[in-house]
């Protein structure tokens, strides 16, 4: 081989995403980064979404008897505040809008765990038009827990997992949601039609966190960017009552 | 409100007696079936609440019967007084599907049309708002007729986990796999 040939690069990467080189991650931030890792993987602050029936075997998981606090994962009442998003047991397609709603609010780094059969398959729902099947069609799931319904002791099994994954740094589904937003947005518009957008400006927060993949945009997300264009200004007629308002003022 | 005061054979009685042609089974101590036509229902139910005291509309049920091509409709109301539940049986042609609404005599019966509507495709002429209830970002047929087909929808909106991924392969190739 001479000098002139170009070695080709082979990276499990795309291209234009942010892949940090050996350079860049000088010893001192690894150390960090290991080190916040490490204490992420201690402090779980767990938003529990309970529609499902899954929910009567979190209070014994996280009372006395199991105690889950134990090795650091607490119940949180607010998305933002929350790095575990646990869905306990079956989805509607429209409890499955407000999972999302919550998960895009969740600051990242954000974990989330499809509990109980129903979240991998539909479960005992499997044939019901309502039921969603594949959670993780929708949003990137870190864990699953079969079983219908798991117990406490599997609850507290997934928590330990998830903690090594975390400690290792390999808990990154969070990043898939924004390498592969349009994908996921463009099943999300299947179930919920072409109208479907969220508060969240997830492109944003995808250049943001530099995780700009090839998927991060694509034909869904320019619909999203063609409602961008909406203002309270251009759509009048849906704010019938601001423009009494206005009017009436001295 | 007065209420006529008795066992349940004297219910039956004042049922025939007001609208004859009208069939009353005791099924139980309890249990009034009353099948009627359907012209009728708005009558009985208007005398069932004015002077039996079956003041509690607790439920419109539907049946899709396709084999004999009609929607049955089965008013269940009940007497505290008398705490007796009656159900009146009532049959519609499954098309055009129309019936009329019962929202003046039981006011919650503007949500179980609702429902009924939504599930069913059932209109009811004169029932206050008719808008999708409980359904989320549904384009297709009514979802409770048996002419749905749901095990096609499903295959059609969503897609199934793999159960034999590459990865169980090797995981059997070792002895492991799923248990059977």
């Amino acid at each position: 081989m001479t000098g002139s040939e170009k070695v080709p690069v082979v990276t499990d990467q795309p291209e234009t995403c942010r892949v940090a080189d050996a350079e860049e991650k000088s010893l001192l931030r690894k150390v960090m980064d290991n080190f916040a890792d490490h204490c992420r993987s201690r402090s779980l602050f767990v938003l529990h979404y309970c529609t499902g029936c899954g929910a009567i075997e979190l209070p014994p998981t996280i009372t006395s008897r199991f105690d889950m606090e134990r090795v650091g994962v607490s119940p949180m009442v607010t998305p933002r505040q929350a790095d575990l998003l646990l869905i306990t047991g079956y989805l509607s397609v429209k409890t499955l809008k407000r999972v999302i709603l919550s998960y895009e609010q969740m600051q990242a780094p954000k974990y989330v765990v499809g509990f109980g059969s129903c979240t991998i398959n539909g479960g005992m729902y499997w044939n019901s038009y309502a039921t969603v099947k594949r959670l993780d069609q929708y949003i990137p799931v870190d864990s699953y827990i079969a079983g219908c319904m798991p117990r406490p002791e599997a609850i507290q099994q997934v928590f330990l997992d998830l903690m090594a994954k975390i400690d290792a740094g390999k808990a990154t589904a969070w990043q898939d949601y924004y390498l592969n937003y349009d994908a996921y947005l463009g099943r999300q518009m299947n179930l919920f039609g072409q109208d479907w957008h969220t508060p969240t400006d997830v492109v944003a927060e995808a250049k943001h966190y530099g995780y700009v993949g090839n998927g991060t945009t694509g034909e869904h997300t320019a619909l999203l960017d063609q409602r961008a264009t909406w203002s309270l200004d251009t759509v009048p007629e849906l704010y019938p009552a601001r423009g009494r308002n206005e009017r009436s003022r001295p | 409100m007065t209420v006529e005061t008795g066992t349940p054979a004297t219910i039956v009685d004042t049922i025939q007696h007001e609208i004859p042609g009208i069939k009353v089974t005791k099924q139980g101590e309890r249990r009034l079936r009353i099948d009627v036509a359907r012209d009728s229902l708005p009558a009985l139910l208007e005398l069932l609440k004015g002077r039996l005291g079956f003041i509690h509309l607790s439920a419109i049920s539907c049946v899709d019967w396709p084999e004999t091509d009609e929607f049955e409709l089965v008013y269940h109301v009940w007497s505290y007084e008398r705490k007796t539940l009656a159900s009146a049986h009532i049959t519609i042609p499954r098309n055009p599907g129309r019936f009329v609404s019962v929202y003046d005599i039981h006011t919650p019966a503007g949500f179980y049309e609702r429902d009924i509507h939504e599930m069913f495709g059932v209109v009811f002429v004169g029932a206050p708002n008719l808008r999708p209830f409980i359904l989320t970002s549904w384009g297709g047929p009514p979802p409770m007729l048996k002419s749905f087909n749901t095990r096609e929808y499903v295959n059609q909106t969503y897609e199934w986990v793999d159960y034999q991924p590459d990865w169980l392969k090797d995981v059997e190739a070792k002895g492991g796999g799923v248990e059977k």
